[in-house]
């Protein structure tokens, strides 16, 4: 290496400090955390509204006589008994002295059937409470009514504890499955976000050298495999830069983050927040669920899934950016590269699809296939890694078959790139491209 | 010494012949002038010795070892094209493209503050080249040319974009290097410089070589068929003649060239003499500048004679072309 391409570490270096000095990396670097402080506490502060209910006011109108006073039991705060027409409490509704009424009529305990009125269609959270505050109720009413003693009722429930531990501890490790496949969901989509963000940025340094006319010079300097090896290699490196600084500043910034989230709320509110986010698949919710310091406990993650997401986001990113340059050369202008952009672009795009896919079905043969694939490879890959147990060969096959794409591709580019840089003037179509790739 | 060598070389764009069959040779220590026309195939033969383009077939010896990414670093060359990083601080771009010919970064900063001092540039080493005027640029693009002390400079229009104080300081610096040993190719436009300068020119058109030698030779061998006539009056006579060239013909001036050895230039000072009020009268050796015309013009036409045979008006509309130039 040293003797065949000399110039290689030059360039590197080159490429890497112009970009590590510059004002757009260091406040991309400095505001990115902070960036996502704002957008997790977003995420809280709407999961924290939504979860709201506990501060509503709700009038009971009990036409049975014994509910009542249980739900008051239960939160004397959210509930209050009335014996308001049904009328009145709509009026009071509507002038927000109250933000709801239940009506428990009096067949309740045969048919179980009560009527919820609310200014604003009466939230999930509100619902959801209500519903089982009342089925508590309900069962132990139900229960007592057919002359069955406190003392069963109570050896009853027991045993319904124990059962509800049970079912807790299953939801727990269903939880760890779903957190498992979203975490890969959000390293793919880490991967794609990177691999597009740095392969432009080597796109648009290719495209400033030749419309500086630069790339002359360099190109009698150095071999074209130099220059675009150096190139992909030093943006590279300023990518692993800045992902290192925001890996360092992590643990000051989960720290914060949760001081701020336990100013905002209680640990139970976040709890039954980021569960209805999760009930309503909002992926950021479940993505801010997944980082949660507190209030949450995180599954143990492998270290090789830390080092699985490094190697393909780094595999990923020399490929495609190789692509990019290529592009790059070929064009005058960045706004050019549009067309030539295109089945780059869909390379890159195509695997996002399929991303649910392969969470829900991370084993089955498609799933493999694709994730094998090796332009696919370094989002899906990443996605099945965290979403199942994948077997060693196909994590090995896959590394060969991406250092291998790798190479081609970078081969391939090289040619492109050999011979745009020195075309002006005319936007090359594909026939082009494939022409040039036959001269060069 | 040879310190170049190129065997016929040829290089297609598509259908198009860039480069046609080109051979020449370079002395060491010597100023090589590359002339010819616009899309002669000139920068297509520069790039070729930079190894920016390999040649289709035929051969580039540098040094005595064919042109590859191994003699690249003993040539420095300045494109026509002129290009510099906009935000990169004058001093870090030199040693950039030093450390690219292969220096350390110790003797690539010790020579770009060296020669920026020379060329009187020594304030503007921490300023970015956005921050410059067109001409300073030039300058810093110049450095980083010869700043690696190459063996073979290869100058593409060097001097446009300076101004006549500064071309000077730069042929200056051209002439000690030659006299270092370096040698030096020159492709230009201006045939002035061409004739100060170079000792050997060749110039290509069409991808040809059509003409090459040795400046003093060339000149010679045209012999004194040039006529510089001054006056006053109507110049309506001289269209008498047939076998004259005009290579310039304003109200008070006219250049030719006496096309065949029939035509006397005394015969048309005798005519003169009865029409004008005659200023000066010479006789002398053709430019660089009107070779290359008459050379050129020649070239086209062989080129569409052998096209289109019997076409008779294009020698005099070509004529025509040369003249306006």
């Amino acid at each position: 290496m040293k003797t065949e391409f000399p110039k290689i570490g030059t360039i590197i270096k080159h490429e890497y400090l112009i970009k590590v000095r510059s004002k757009g990396f260091i406040i991309s670097t400095l505001l990115g955390p902070l960036i996502m402080v704002a957008f997790l506490g977003i995420v809280a502060f709407i999961g924290y509204i939504s979860q709201d209910s506990t501060e509503k006011k709700i009038a009971i109108l009990d036409y049975t006589g014994k509910i009542g006073n249980q739900l008051i039991a239960i939160d004397s705060v959210k509930y209050t008994l009335t014996s308001e027409k049904e009328k009145l409490l709509e009026n009071q509704v509507k002038d927000n002295k109250i933000d709801g009424f239940l009506v428990i009529w009096e067949n309740f305990l045969e048919t179980g059937r009560a009527d919820l009125t609310t200014s604003g269609g009466g939230s999930l959270g509100l619902i959801g409470n209500l519903d089982s505050d009342l089925s508590k109720i309900l069962r132990h009413q139900r229960l007592l009514d057919a002359g069955i003693t406190e003392g069963v009722i109570k050896l009853v429930n027991k045993g319904a504890d124990i059962q509800t531990r049970k079912l807790t501890k299953e939801g727990a490790q269903k939880d760890y499955a779903e957190v498992f496949a979203i975490l890969g969901y959000v390293l793919g989509f880490g991967i794609y976000i990177l691999m597009f963000m740095y392969g432009s940025f080597v796109m648009r340094s290719v495209i400033e050298e030749k419309a500086n006319r630069i790339v002359e010079i360099i190109a009698s300097s150095a071999r074209p495999f130099e220059i675009m090896f150096g190139k992909v290699v030093g943006v590279g490196a300023v990518g692993l830069t800045q992902v290192l600084f925001w890996v360092l500043i992590s643990p000051l910034f989960f720290m914060g983050a949760e001081k701020v989230i336990n100013i905002i709320m209680k640990p139970e509110d976040l709890m039954q927040g980021m569960q209805m986010a999760q009930a309503q698949g909002s992926m950021q919710m479940a993505q801010a669920q997944a980082m949660l310091p507190k209030g949450f406990e995180m599954p143990h993650i492998s270290p090789w899934l830390g080092v699985g997401f490094i190697f393909y986001f780094l595999s990923g990113y020399f490929i495609f950016s190789s692509l990019f340059a290529a592009v790059g050369s070929a064009v005058d202008q960045e706004s050019d590269a549009q067309q030539l952009m295109t089945p780059v672009s869909l390379l890159i795009v195509i695997p996002m699809l399929f991303i649910p896919y392969l969470m829900t079905n991370p084993d089955n043969t498609l799933s493999i296939v694709l994730s094998l694939f090796p332009y696919f490879s370094p989002m899906l890959m990443m996605v099945r890694i965290s979403a199942t147990n994948v077997p060693f060969w196909q994590v090995a096959l896959s590394v060969v078959l991406l250092v291998a794409c790798f190479f081609f591709t970078l081969w391939i580019a090289a040619k492109v790139y050999r011979v745009g840089i020195l075309m002006y003037g005319k936007k090359p179509s594909f026939k082009d491209i494939i022409k040039w790739l036959r001269v060069a | 010494m040879e310190i170049l060598k190129i065997q016929s070389i040829t290089k297609k764009f598509g259908t198009h012949f860039a480069v046609n069959g080109v051979s020449f040779s370079v002395e060491k220590g010597s100023i090589f002038g590359l002339l010819g026309p616009n899309g002669a195939g000139k920068t297509t033969t520069l790039r070729m010795m930079t190894n920016v383009l390999m040649p289709d077939s035929g051969t580039i010896e540098i040094f005595g070892v064919p042109a590859g990414y191994a003699t690249q670093d003993r040539i420095g060359y300045l494109p026509e094209e002129r290009g510099l990083y906009k935000k990169i601080k004058v001093i870090d771009q030199l040693i950039y493209f030093g450390q690219l010919k292969g220096m350390s970064r110790g003797d690539a900063t010790i020579k770009a503050k060296y020669w920026l001092k020379r060329l009187d540039a020594g304030d503007w080493e921490k300023k970015k080249i956005q921050e410059l005027s067109k001409g300073m640029a030039q300058k810093v693009q110049f450095i980083s040319t010869i700043l690696h002390s190459p063996d073979l400079l290869i100058l593409d229009e060097p001097f446009s974009g300076f101004d006549p104080v500064n071309a000077e300081l730069l042929k200056k610096i051209i002439i000690d290097m030659k006299e270092e040993g370096k040698t030096i190719i020159l492709s230009t436009h201006v045939m002035e410089q061409v004739e100060q300068l170079c000792d050997n020119i060749c110039l290509i058109d069409t991808g040809r070589v059509i003409l090459s030698g040795n400046v003093r030779t060339i000149k010679s061998g045209y012999g004194r068929d040039t006529v510089l006539l001054e006056f006053e009056g109507d110049d309506s006579f001289l269209d008498g003649f047939s076998n004259l060239s005009f290579i310039n013909r304003t109200k008070n001036r006219v250049e030719f060239r006496l096309l065949d050895s029939t035509i006397k230039s005394n015969d048309i000072l005798a005519e003169a003499l009865k029409y004008v009020k005659i200023f000066r009268y010479d006789v002398v050796e053709p430019s660089l500048n009107e070779i290359f015309i008459d050379t050129v013009t020649h070239n086209i036409n062989n080129i569409k004679n052998e096209n289109n045979n019997g076409v008779s008006n294009i020698n005099a509309e070509a004529n025509k072309e040369g003249g306006a130039k």
